[in-house]
């Protein structure tokens, strides 16, 4: 099977050009990274604002009845920071969800499928250059996204801690490590999601249930009945990693001409 | 078979489920050719050309297309197939957001060519349709007939060898449909094959020197002289108002299709035989007539006879 990467890389370049001009997209990209950056600065600010505070003391007592007084308000921030990778985990899922569903299944809406079709590019060069298209920015979003709260929740917290809080090793194995395979897994399922209904806002509906399992999760957390920590995002990385693979042997049973052409053409 | 810039086709079918879309195709184009495939809404036309181009695999049958033959049996012949043809889809498929240069460039890239070579090639195409100086401007921001004429420039980027055109002059104003004609006749000339999908029989009637019928099925190969079969249509002029014949002559017993314009009659039927019996029918009515010359139907007349068969 031939593949040529200037090919995919036109898909990419195409794409590229396209997000930088979709303003909607832009400002939708954008929403999510500013709720999942502002709010875990907000909750630091509040702790540290009134560390004596006895009833920071009992919430911490809550999730752990070992810790001491005067680690109480340490204890909750780095809990908050902890639990919080779940929802961060929200960013790399959904925003390759809403460059994909409309990359992809937005060829048929705007019949510009089947000239593309018609010429030299593969099946294969397509979905490789559109997921680049959806990975490199979303990735690249989450990692501003990342350096942002770093930065504001040292600053909030610096008066208190006097150190560093962020990034720790539990945020930059999650960045580095598990965030790009929930991004890949993300634009999986939007990519196959969009070959099956072939309309942007159905695949994105559809690609958006993906989130409920990762707020479940959060749920659960700061309910107290899941504890986080880098063995926990680790066995989620490894089912992910799992999900990743299921998506890529589906993808490649999918992904033909003549299946783009019946089913969006 | 082989075909090295022509189409032949021998029995292709293309199923969907347990619908046949079309069945039992077979023809040659030869290389330089301007060929029609008329057919009416629904008759297979879209899936024949899907067939040809690569994008869909027949069910039956064999074709080979610029030497390549179908089906596709891996995926370095498509990738040979589609940068030997040129497809205009019946929609232009262009993106509205990129500007006519950046949508030219996109499949300037898929296609391998290179940018300068590409682009100088765009611009005298662009100039030829009028879009010279608007190549910065969003598509989306183009009139129909304009984003019809970029979709032929991006169709003739990679300078095709065999080139599909599905309603080409569709949404386009009378002077632009002309510059299109124009350009499709130079690229016969030029010993390009052309496949003209149309509806537009009179424009099929000027390009075109052979034509394929189909609805589901292959209706008919033929000349368009063939088609239209000399001595089966007679130009009468009579005296006075044409109009007040028509009906005796379409009472005839072989229904003859009947049309006039001022002093005109214009009458088609099916065997030149049946000429004579037009004219007594007419001298019978009372008509006076000043000259009565053989003449062919017209295509129309013949397309609708053809797709009406077995209805």
């Amino acid at each position: 099977m031939s593949f040529s990467a200037r090919r995919a890389l036109a898909v990419l370049w195409k794409d590229s050009v396209d997000l930088r001009k979709n303003k909607g997209m832009l400002w939708s990209m954008a929403a999510l990274p500013l709720v999942i950056v502002i709010m875990p600065i907000f909750v630091v600010a509040t702790y540290v604002h009134r560390p004596d505070d006895p009833n920071l003391r009992l919430m911490a007592m809550y999730y752990d009845a070992t810790v001491s007084p005067e680690h109480a308000v340490r204890f909750l921030v780095d809990k908050v920071l902890a639990d919080w990778f779940t929802l961060y985990l929200v960013m790399p899922v959904f925003v390759p969800i809403l460059i994909s569903s409309h990359a992809v299944a937005g060829e048929k809406e705007k019949r510009t499928l089947e000239p593309l079709l018609a010429s030299p590019v593969t099946p294969l060069e397509l979905v490789v250059g559109k997921s680049l298209a959806s990975l490199v920015p979303s990735f690249a979003l989450c990692l501003l996204a990342f350096a942002a709260l770093c930065i504001g929740v040292d600053v909030v917290a610096w008066p208190f801690a006097h150190e560093l809080v962020l990034p720790n090793s539990l945020w930059l194995f999650g960045v580095f490590l598990i965030s790009p395979l929930f991004a890949f897994f993300g634009n999986g399922v939007a990519v196959l999601i969009s070959a099956r209904v072939g309309d942007s806002r159905l695949a994105q509906q559809l690609s958006g249930l993906l989130v409920m399992p990762l707020v479940g999760l959060a749920a659960g957390q700061f309910g107290g009945f899941l504890r986080s920590g880098p063995e926990y995002y680790a066995l989620i990385g490894a089912v992910v990693l799992v999900l990743d693979v299921a998506v890529v042997l589906a993808a490649r049973r999918l992904f033909d001409r003549e299946r783009l052409m019946t089913r969006w053409g | 078979m082989s075909a090295p810039s022509g189409i032949l086709v021998e029995g292709l079918a293309r199923r969907f489920g347990a619908r046949t879309a079309v069945t039992g195709l077979s023809f040659e184009v030869k290389p330089g050719e301007v060929f029609g495939l008329l057919g009416p809404n629904g008759a297979g036309k879209t899936t024949t050309v899907r067939m040809l181009t690569g994008l869909l695999a027949p069910s039956e049958g064999r074709a080979v297309v610029c030497g390549v033959p179908l089906p596709l049996s891996n995926q370095d012949r498509g990738i040979a197939l589609r940068q030997r043809v040129g497809l205009l889809t019946e929609q232009p498929g262009l993106y509205d957001r990129l500007s006519a240069k950046e949508n030219l460039s996109f499949f300037a890239r898929l296609y391998g060519l290179d940018l300068g070579v590409a682009w100088a090639r765009a611009q005298k195409a662009l100039e030829r349709f009028g879009l010279a100086g608007r190549e910065d401007e969003p598509v989306g921001a183009f009139s129909k007939g304009m984003r019809q004429k970029l979709a032929i420039v991006r169709t003739l980027l990679h300078e095709p060898l065999v080139i599909f055109l599905d309603e080409p002059t569709s949404g386009l104003d009378p002077q632009s449909a002309r510059v299109v004609r124009d350009a499709i006749a130079e690229l016969a000339k030029e010993g390009r094959t052309l496949v003209l999908c149309s509806h537009n029989l009179a424009e099929v009637e000027r390009l075109c020197t052979r034509v394929a019928v189909i609805k589901n099925r292959l209706r008919t190969v033929s000349a368009l002289t063939d088609l239209r079969r000399e001595g089966t249509a007679l130009d009468v002029h009579v005296e006075g108002d044409a109009g007040r014949f028509t009906l005796a002559v379409a009472a005839l017993p072989f229904a003859p299709s009947v049309t006039h314009e001022g002093g005109k009659l214009t009458v088609a039927f099916r065997e030149p035989a049946q000429a004579p019996e037009v004219i007594a029918a007419l001298v019978q009515a009372g008509a006076r007539i000043h000259t009565a010359t053989r003449a062919a139907r017209p295509l129309e007349e013949a397309y609708l006879e053809l797709v009406r068969e077995e209805d």
